[in-house]
């Protein structure tokens, strides 16, 4: 854990995070995204298929645990699918995101979950080894070297999709109670024992993309958000514009590799 | 009047501090709960109607839609019938709504998740020794649900850990308070992090127990042999092999203490059998309970032989999981308590093949003379004789050995190894 007030302790910082920085005891985003070498952002007639997006939203409570909520999750899931896809529409692809495993075309269900649970493997290798700190010596420098392999390319092959976008969001909303006592952390602050940073509303969203041709992740990314001061929000999932913040910070700004930043700078 | 002020404050502070103290803490010592004392507290197709308990709900729908589509399941209908059919006896008023599934891991364990499914370990079927024993185990689980103790547990934490945070700040110690600030990716492992909160308290595991007793004499079965299991579950523990305990916890007088890290072999954390401390006195109020449920004059069933055939086909599967384990020591207690029902073919096979993969000195000549065991029996399996007939090999007896392998061979006529076989035979 780490106790400062309003900074991060990220090498990378994004934007959000330089207007983090800037104003004292706010909220604080963090973002870091990695891509293969070669990879080019996708563009114009590509067909993407969005897995079901695994989102959950709960209430922080005053201890600090996290209370699931049926409700606000639901309705943080439509905002999401909703934000997704009119930021999707911008950028000319053709896109279907999926509400249940059963809806990929020429795909079973149970295709669909192996899928999505290689997925998952995967991410979270990619996620302990690019953002974690176990970094790899044999993949330094190499962008993100991660595959689904074949069953991925057959997926592609079955469904006639360019792409695979995976995406996960979590967000716990501060309670009141939980308001209450990072107040009473800094009405400590006038008789000396300050505490105000007690940790509020957080949110982790990561995306990974696939291409289908070659089974590879070509692109993943990870946004973290967070109030070390309980009771300041950063975009919250539950309404529209929360969502959509949270999908234009987690695609919106989509790298392409290193190789190709590269070749593209030296063309110029 | 003034005068009085610290008094009354250290007064309120010392009161604050002792409830909070007192709500920190789960009970110690408590009294045996009563079976008789055991009501249900959900009603058939019991819906949460509270945004928490939905919340939970929901994230453990979505642990199912994993699970029962998780590759480790063991989907034989004829097993999971029998697992249904048991939990539609003993599952009280919700019997009719439990899911139960089979994963296929060969450890001893049984979970019941907030929402009415349970999740049986291969590696239970292997230890139970009749029907009222697995009955027993599923009862004790429907009786975490039906009690409602996921939500109650959950509920406690909340409340503990509310009231530790706000003690903390007012104490002003609030350093401690900030420990769930994010910076955190482990929370990838999201659903990881869910079930580890399920962690019933021992009064809860007494509850279970209270009412797991009574469904299980209510539904007709031998309600001691819930107290059997434990006795053999203890015995098992304290035969798993030196190697499993902690031998590089630091070395000191003090007897073992298995300390759950990897040096350790896990087991049973989070579990069915998670109260480690006073296991003696657990079986003892087991015990009471089971003279509590029992009405004299009527039949209790173990079950015994629907057991052994409805289990019958896996059980050298079951077997061979528990021995690949490498662990010799609790293998070797599992094969001979299972033995206590009488010695067969394929338990000394697995007899032998202990001895065999421990491989120390003289081992060899103890599995020689578990398979030499085995074969005497009818139900002795192909690879019994396979075995037998390379101890007999190494110890000279080339003739003998033949027959064996030839008695292989016909058992198991296109064996991987029979054409290494055949030119053994010669």
């Amino acid at each position: 854990m780490v106790a400062f007030l309003g900074g991060c302790p990220m090498r990378k910082m994004g934007l959000a995070l330089a207007f983090a920085t800037a104003v004292p005891l706010s909220g604080c985003v963090q973002t870091r995204q990695f891509a293969d070498l070669q990879f080019t952002p996708p563009q114009g007639d590509y067909k993407l298929l969005v897995l079901r997006p695994d989102v959950s939203v709960g209430s922080l409570t005053t201890g600090g645990m996290v209370d699931p909520r049926a409700d606000w999750t639901d309705q943080a899931r439509a905002n999401i699918i909703a934000a997704l896809r009119a930021q999707q529409a911008a950028r000319g692809g053709k896109v279907q995101i999926l509400e249940h495993r059963n809806q990929v075309p020429g795909v079973t269900e149970q295709e669909a979950a192996d899928f999505e649970r290689l997925f998952s493997a995967v991410g979270n290798s990619i996620v302990l080894h690019k953002y974690l700190g176990d970094y790899l010596p044999t993949k330094r420098g190499k962008g993100l070297e991660y595959t689904l392999g074949e069953d991925a390319v057959r997926l592609g092959q079955k469904s006639g999709y360019d792409y695979a976008l995976f995406l996960h969001a979590e967000d716990s909303v501060a309670s009141t109670g939980r308001v209450a006592l990072g107040v009473l952390g800094l009405a400590g602050c006038f008789v000396g024992f300050c505490a105000p940073n007690v940790g509020g509303s957080s949110q982790l969203d990561y995306a990974g993309l696939v291409d289908l041709k070659t089974g590879e992740v070509v692109w993943f990314n990870v946004v973290q958000a967070g109030s070390q001061v309980p009771g300041i929000s950063f975009g919250d999932l539950r309404t529209p514009q929360g969502s959509a913040q949270m999908v234009e910070r987690l695609l919106g700004r989509m790298k392409p590799g290193l190789a190709v930043r590269r070749a593209a700078a030296e063309s110029h | 009047m003034c005068v009085c002020c610290p008094e009354v404050s250290r007064r309120s502070l010392l009161i604050g501090g002792a409830a909070a103290a007192a709500a920190l803490t789960t009970g110690v010592a408590q009294a045996r709960v009563l079976p008789r004392d055991m009501v249900p507290l959900v009603g058939p197709g019991y819906r949460p109607t509270e945004k928490d308990e939905q919340g939970i709900w929901q994230l453990m729908d979505r642990a199912e839609e994993e699970i029962s589509g998780s590759n480790l399941l063991i989907t034989d209908p004829k097993l999971t019938g029998y697992l249904r059919d048991i939990i539609g006896r003993v599952g009280g008023p919700a019997a009719k709504d439990f899911r139960i599934y089979l994963a296929h891991i060969p450890d001893f364990n049984a979970m019941m998740f907030p929402t009415g499914f349970a999740v049986v370990f291969s590696g239970l079927l292997l230890r139970m020794r009749n029907e009222a024993q697995l009955a027993g185990v599923i009862a004790h689980e429907s009786g975490h649900f039906l009690r409602r103790h996921m939500i109650r547990s959950w509920r406690d934490q909340k409340r503990k850990t509310d009231i530790f945070a706000i003690a903390a700040m007012a104490a002003g110690v609030g350093g401690a308070a900030g420990g769930v600030y994010l910076g955190d990716y482990v929370q990838l492992a999201q659903l990881g992090t869910i079930l580890s909160l399920f962690q019933y308290s021992r009064a809860m595991e007494a509850e279970a127990d209270a009412m797991g007793a009574k469904n299980m004499a209510d539904a007709g079965y031998a309600p001691i042999e819930m107290a059997n299991i434990w006795e053999q579950l203890i015995g098992e523990d304290a035969a798993l092999s030196s190697n499993w305990k902690c031998w590089s916890a630091p070395r000191s007088s003090s007897p073992p203490t298995c300390w759950w890290d990897f040096s350790c072999k896990r087991r049973r954390r989070g579990s069915l059998f998670d109260t480690h401390p006073s296991e003696g006195s657990r079986m003892v109020d087991l015990r009471a309970d089971a003279a509590e449920v029992t009405v004299p004059g009527r039949q209790y069933e173990t079950g015994r032989e629907r057991y052994l055939a409805r289990i019958g086909a896996i059980r050298p599967m079951l077997l061979d999981d528990q021995v690949k384990l490498n662990d010799p020591g609790a293998s070797q207690y599992l094969i001979e308590t299972l033995a206590q029902d009488g010695w067969n073919g394929l338990l000394r096979f697995y007899e032998g093949e202990v001895w065999r993969l421990r491989n120390r000195h003289g081992d060899d000549l103890r599995a020689a003379q578990s398979y030499a065991a085995a074969v005497a029996y009818p139900d002795a399996p192909a690879d019994a004789w396979r075995w037998h007939a390379i101890s007999l090999m190494k110890a000279g007896r080339t003739g003998e050995a033949r027959i064996a392998f030839t008695r292989y061979l016909t058992m198991k006529p296109d064996a991987s190894d029979a054409a290494w076989v055949r030119q053994m035979i010669g």
